[in-house]
């Protein structure tokens, strides 16, 4: 990766689709950016996705190269494994500092050919797989990271040097430190994403306790050809799923546990992987309770009637609790609205939960954009600004806003760095600007 | 290239120490991994089993069978040995010479 240099005219809070369209429509227009992630790789969640709706292409296919794209774009430095600690206005600019977290690792040296993590003896829930998976102490992210280096989780290290002793290039460093870098910069995208209500939000679903109780990033993995298990298997003995239900508005629309907005994009992820469940194995019976769906988008429609005609079950019903059987089956007790109301119990071998969407990252003072209440950032005019902080000179792109789906988080990512190409503009005027990105105008 | 070579044994015991040292916690999970690893190895040297095989003939959890069963297929040390009705079998990978 290359050295951080002490100035850019553009920071990027973020690694995943929003942030790295934001870099690449910024830097494509002659500014230097740096992308800062706090995860070992960029391409956030998307990258661990199996399939985007509504078309069903490999999402890792569409991401990945715009992760080689943004890392190896001439006006972008990457720079993974780092926090925002503080952005502070300077004049028309931001002086930022980073931290950048340790992999005990040199990155100059790394060669990425795993053979650390290949002599590695302990293992660890691997976070890509949220946990159903395994990966060493010291490990490569996944096989689509980007930097492919390998980070050591000091969690689970027994200290007894195996890495160090199978490292062929000698870049196993334990006396990194985290390491503080501060930059100065003309403009801040924040597009730092997304995360799921905890699987505990609501007690009577019993997620986190019932071990095939999953969110529904898990059964991304699941499904995914590169996932923990290859196929669609039950966590608690390996069981090829007969029978899965999908509980919608497990976390959204929900005041009791503060989420009370639409999550936006779960009816249509619910619908995506209940296909994908079929596509796997026809005869698996797969169930969505739901009190509407909501599929909104251009030919999102469409996909909702493709999954009835896939076999999919659509059931306009009120889930009520969980109750776990000795062989872990499941029984969900609903109440079931389209039969006036009438109480059944459902019993699955799979429950996903659709979780609420929240905010990736609270700022909580390290930047000066306000967020609102639901703890999104706050957009300055909706209607005409929507890209625009509540701060001069801090755009904002993707779910760092609000729930939204890839295609509307992309545009948005656009419509910000453009925003943030004109204040550089106006605020330092192009020349100069571009001087500071070392190409000449 | 690192151009001097590291003293990576002295290092690791100043990161150890760092990180609070090796405690009983992590020596007894050090253990019950190696423990777990060895019993499951043992089960599918009889031939392929699937996960409530493994777990009823080692009386480890079906739950942790797996964890452990996909953490081997991923470092290349079992493999899927076809379907037993509701489950996959595994079986031990031979090591590449």
């Amino acid at each position: 990766m290359a050295k951080i240099k002490e100035r850019y005219d553009g920071l990027v809070v973020g690694g995943g689709i929003a942030g790295m369209q934001a870099a690449l429509d910024l830097a494509g227009q002659g500014y230097g950016v740096l992308l800062v992630e706090r995860e070992p790789s960029i391409g956030g969640v998307m990258v661990g996705l199996n399939k985007v709706f509504p078309t069903l292409d490999c999402s890792s296919c569409i991401c990945t190269p715009r992760m080689a794209e943004t890392a190896h774009h001439d006006r972008i430095t990457v720079q993974a494994y780092t926090e925002v600690d503080e952005v502070r206005r300077e004049g028309d600019g931001f002086a930022v500092r980073l931290i950048k977290k340790p992999r005990y690792v040199v990155e100059e040296d790394c060669i990425g050919c795993s053979k650390c993590e290949l002599a590695c003896t302990m293992l660890a829930p691997h976070e890509f797989d949220h946990g159903l998976g395994a990966r060493a102490a010291i490990y490569i992210p996944h096989g689509n990271a980007i930097p492919q280096l390998p980070v050591l989780d000091p969690e689970y290290c027994i200290f007894d040097g195996t890495c160090a002793r199978a490292c062929p290039t000698d870049c196993i460093d334990f006396t990194q430190l985290p390491e503080e870098v501060n930059i100065e910069v003309g403009a801040v995208i924040i597009a730092t994403g997304l995360k799921t209500t905890p699987m505990d939000a609501k007690k009577e679903y019993g997620g986190g306790k019932y071990v095939n109780v999953m969110n529904p990033l898990a059964m991304e993995r699941v499904q995914s050809p590169n996932g923990p298990y290859g196929h669609v298997l039950r966590p608690s003995d390996g069981k090829l799923a007969q029978s899965v239900a999908y509980v919608q508005c497990a976390g959204s629309r929900d005041k009791s546990i503060g989420v009370p907005y639409c999550s936006r994009v779960c009816c249509m992820y619910a619908l995506k992987q209940a296909i994908m469940i079929k596509h796997h194995r026809h005869e698996t019976d797969v169930t969505i309770y739901h009190m509407d769906i909501r599929a909104f988008g251009k030919g999102y429609e469409q996909f909702y009637r493709r999954a009835l005609a896939e076999g999919v079950k659509v059931v306009k019903a009120k889930v009520a609790r969980i109750t776990e059987e000795p062989n872990r089956d499941l029984t969900l007790r609903v109440e079931l609205i389209d039969e006036g109301g009438r109480v059944a119990e459902k019993r699955h071998d799979l429950v996903v939960l659709s979780q609420g969407t929240i905010p990736g990252w609270r700022p909580d003072g390290r930047a000066l954009a306000q967020v609102d209440d639901d703890g999104f950032f706050q957009i300055r005019d909706v209607v005409t600004r929507p890209a625009n902080s509540s701060d001069d000179g801090i755009f904002v792109a993707g779910v760092a806003t609000g729930p939204k789906d890839i295609p509307d988080s992309i545009v948005e990512a656009g419509a910000a760095a453009m925003e943030a190409a004109m204040y550089l503009d106006r605020t330092r005027g192009r020349r100069q600007a571009l001087a500071g990105a070392g190409v000449e105008a | 290239m690192a151009e001097t070579k590291r003293n990576w044994r002295e290092d690791v015991k100043v990161f150890r120490d760092r990180m609070g040292g090796l405690t009983e916690a992590k020596k007894a999970m050090a253990k019950d991994q190696r423990d777990t690893i060895k019993a499951i190895q043992a089960a599918l040297k009889a031939g392929p089993r699937t996960v409530p095989e493994i777990s009823a003939e080692t009386k480890i959890a079906s739950q942790k069978v797996l964890w452990y069963i996909m953490a081997l297929k991923r470092y290349g040390k079992v493999a899927e040995a076809g379907q037993a009705g509701e489950y996959f079998r595994y079986e031990l990978k031979e090591a590449s010479s």
